[in-house]
């Protein structure tokens, strides 16, 4: 007889994810993963001038903050031809770079390194003991047993004070939790060395983008001005502060992100190296043009498609063509003019909300029929996973470098076998590995940046900034890589304003509910096997789904407010 | 002493963004000088950075709760416990920031300014009338509790 469990909501970020498992003899049978709440934001940009809709889309979330905003300017000057600056191409990567080291750090260590690290554990730790482990894992320079002490006493008057804050809702003293207390203990003070450190790192998105949260992005180029002796303007001293910063990011993410990320991934391995895979493709649009956007072989993050696990062979991807991404509804609350089976191209994509799930609070959703706002969108009608994991597998099977020697080398120091990239573990080391790359990238687009200021200043191409000059209509996608994964705006212009915008976003591929045919999407199929030690804390269903780095802000678009909590979680 | 006004809030989804609303007003109001006013958004973690810089935060934020649409109440949060559930729909909350900065050690003096909503489900950038009608009132707290000398109470 399954037992059935409610995880509801799954995450701390924005949305309401709830999963709804199924158990027999221990482990995961069925699961189901439905957004419950729907904004359709799509609908606000409609009929705005085009040059607009950036700053209207960067304000869906605050935890992709630029990515929409960035991939909305791609889409309109993909709609009009129009190619950006070297400047502006710089200094957008370098804004992305910053939201990856921004969000990924913040990830592993605030929203994900507490399901496999026990805080209560730590205050069990020799001081002594953590120091000499830390001295062995990096040269980071905090790591005397007087620090390690210190550390000990904060979490300890935090604990003692039944103020537990942040660390209140973790399922501390499950038998799941494998680290040493010594090795909890490192995690934890990095835990709280990443809370200091990211808070500086994004201030690069305020030089560049003059504010942050929410940075400004102009249909051109980058609304920026770059003069190194003039006060106003980003001068030399603003350029020294972001090197500083990028020098810094750097730092941290090969003394502490990564040395941390193989000390848990050492002790997991074996478990959690080989479940949690779930769909066998990925997708990948790739970023990080580096000779203009239209030239896709200058990303350094590849475009394409790896289906079946075969990394032999890259599948070209066109988002254009009508054959390819399709978005279906069939279990999702909406109404398609051409009916429920009908799949569509997000230019022709339609968002009438039509909710007949139960009235809420409810205990369980109907799985025979519709059961989320998360809309299923299909690769040739097939399923995909997006996020680092897709990136860095369609990069190892493109031979592009340097992400293939990274992937090589980390196999070989936790002796591990390829396949084990297919699990939980393999994509959160490969979220951790990407941080790196892009630490290292960003000091590579800050060098080019000030090169290139030497001889054209230029930041923005106004040629068809005026609108004179439009198509009566047009149509453009703009495609990016957001930390979480692949993330694509479509839109249609007609007499200079938006007729139609689509936006399939990362966690729509990854959380969506299944298709007509019972495919299961990215969420639901990497639970299927996973062991689940107890039902009432169920730790294991919240590794393999945070390994995604859920987000739902943007995936589904009413608050189901009073939403029925069966588990409540928070996992900041 | 250095004050931050800080509005947070998704301004896409109608009442839900009073507190960004908030600062466009107060932005035309003459404020002292070491008075600072930031429209947070959505920014989450982003915001961290701005408030280790300051001595006092005033925060407006909308909630949901079962106060009539409009209501203003003053909280001085001494624990992050004591904010009122769902502080509206962004990510991770101001509760999450306040905890982590007092797990930190640099928790500032805090006031908070909620504003009972009705509703933060509907997409739009203007205010229902009932929230707009108490936009004055909001931007007079703020000038009061920043009126020069001034201490939270």
């Amino acid at each position: 007889m399954a037992e059935k469990i409610v995880v509801d909501p799954i995450t701390r970020i924005e949305g309401h994810l709830r999963i709804e498992a199924e158990i027999e003899n221990g482990k995961i049978k069925e699961a189901f993963s439905s957004g419950t709440m729907v904004r359709g934001i799509e609908t606000i940009v409609r009929d705005r001038d085009p040059r607009d809709v950036w700053a209207f889309v960067g304000r869906i979330c605050g935890v992709c903050t630029s990515m929409h905003s960035l991939t909305s300017v791609r889409a309109v000057e993909n709609a009009f031809n129009i190619t950006i600056p070297k400047n502006a191409e710089l200094v957008r990567n370098l804004m992305e770079c910053t939201v990856y080291l921004h969000d990924h750090v913040v990830h592993f260590y605030h929203l994900h390194a507490l399901d496999w690290v026990d805080v209560l554990s730590s205050l069990k730790a020799d001081p002594a003991a953590a120091s000499a482990a830390a001295q062995k894992l990096s040269n980071w320079p905090n790591s005397s047993k007087g620090y390690f002490s210190d550390i000990q006493t904060r979490i300890k008057k935090v604990v003692e004070s039944g103020q537990l804050g942040i660390f209140a809702n973790g399922y501390w003293g499950h038998p799941a939790y494998k680290l040493t207390p010594e090795q909890n203990l490192i995690a934890v003070a990095h835990y709280l060395e990443a809370l200091e450190w990211q808070r500086n790192v994004v201030k690069i998105h305020t030089i560049f983008g003059g504010k942050n949260p929410h940075p400004n992005y102009i249909v051109g180029g980058m609304p920026a001005s770059i003069n190194l002796d003039e006060a106003n303007a980003i001068n030399s001293e603003r350029l020294a502060f972001v090197k500083k910063l990028l020098d810094e990011a750097k730092t941290f993410v090969d003394q502490v992100y990564i040395p941390d990320l193989l000390m848990i991934g050492g002790v997991y391995k074996n478990d959690w190296g080989k479940i949690g895979g779930g769909v066998s493709n990925y997708l990948s649009y790739g970023d990080f043009p580096t000779e203009g956007y239209n030239d896709v072989d200058s990303y350094k993050m590849p475009r394409g498609i790896i289906l079946d696990r075969d990394l032999s062979k890259v599948h070209p991807v066109d988002a254009n063509s009508p054959e390819e991404i399709k978005e279906y509804i069939y279990r999702s609350w909406y109404k398609y003019s051409a009916g429920d089976k009908a799949g569509l191209h997000p230019y022709n994509g339609e968002t009438e909300l039509n909710y007949t799930g139960p009235k809420p609070p409810y205990k369980n959703l109907d799985f025979n029929d519709k059961y989320s706002w998360v809309k299923t969108p299909r690769w040739k009608d097939l399923p995909m996973e997006v996020g680092p994991l897709s990136r860095m597998l369609v990069a190892y099977a493109a031979g592009a470098e340097p992400q293939k020697t990274l992937i090589n080398n980390t196999l070989k120091a936790l002796d591990l076998p390829a396949e084990a990239l297919f699990s939980t573990i393999g994509r959160t080391a490969a979220r951790g590995l990407e941080t790196k790359l892009v630490a290292d990238w960003a000091l590579e687009f800050y060098d080019d940046l000030i090169k290139n200021i030497e001889s054209d200043s230029r930041m923005v191409d106004h040629k068809l900034w005026s609108g004179e000059k439009w198509p009566k209509q047009a149509q453009g996608v703009g495609l990016s890589e957001a930390p979480r994964g692949a993330l694509a705006h479509f839109v249609k212009i007609e007499n200079r304003r938006v007729k139609n915008y689509q936006m399939v976003v990362p966690t729509t591929w990854n959380a969506s509910p299944r298709d007509e045919k019972g495919n299961l999407s990215a969420f639901e199929s990497a639970l299927i096997g996973t062991p689940v030690h107890d039902p009432k804390i169920p730790l294991e269903i919240l590794r393999t789904i945070h390994s995604f780095d859920p987000c739902l802000a943007c995936a589904v678009h009413l608050y189901d407010e009073k939403g029925s909590y069966v588990h409540r979680m928070d996992t900041f | 002493m250095k004050t931050l006004v800080l509005g947070v809030g998704n301004f896409l989804l109608k009442d839900e963004g009073v507190g960004i609303h908030a600062i466009n007003e107060l932005e035309k109001e003459i404020m002292p000088p070491d008075v600072s006013l930031i429209d947070g958004g959505t920014g989450g973690l982003h915001l961290l950075g701005w408030l280790q810089d300051y001595d006092r935060i005033i925060m407006i934020d909308a909630t949901l709760d079962d106060n009539p649409p409009g209501t203003i109440r003053l909280i001085h949060p001494r624990y992050a416990s004591d904010f009122p559930p769902l502080m509206s729909a962004h990510e991770i909350g101001l509760r999450d920031i306040i905890e982590a900065m007092s797990l930190m050690g640099d928790l500032p003096e805090i006031l908070l300014i909620v504003i009972s909503v009705a509703n933060i489900s509907e997409v739009g950038t203007d205010l229902s009338p009932e929230i707009q009608a108490v936009l004055p009132e909001i931007v007079q707290l703020v000038k009061n509790q920043t009126a020069s000398h001034a201490s939270f109470n």
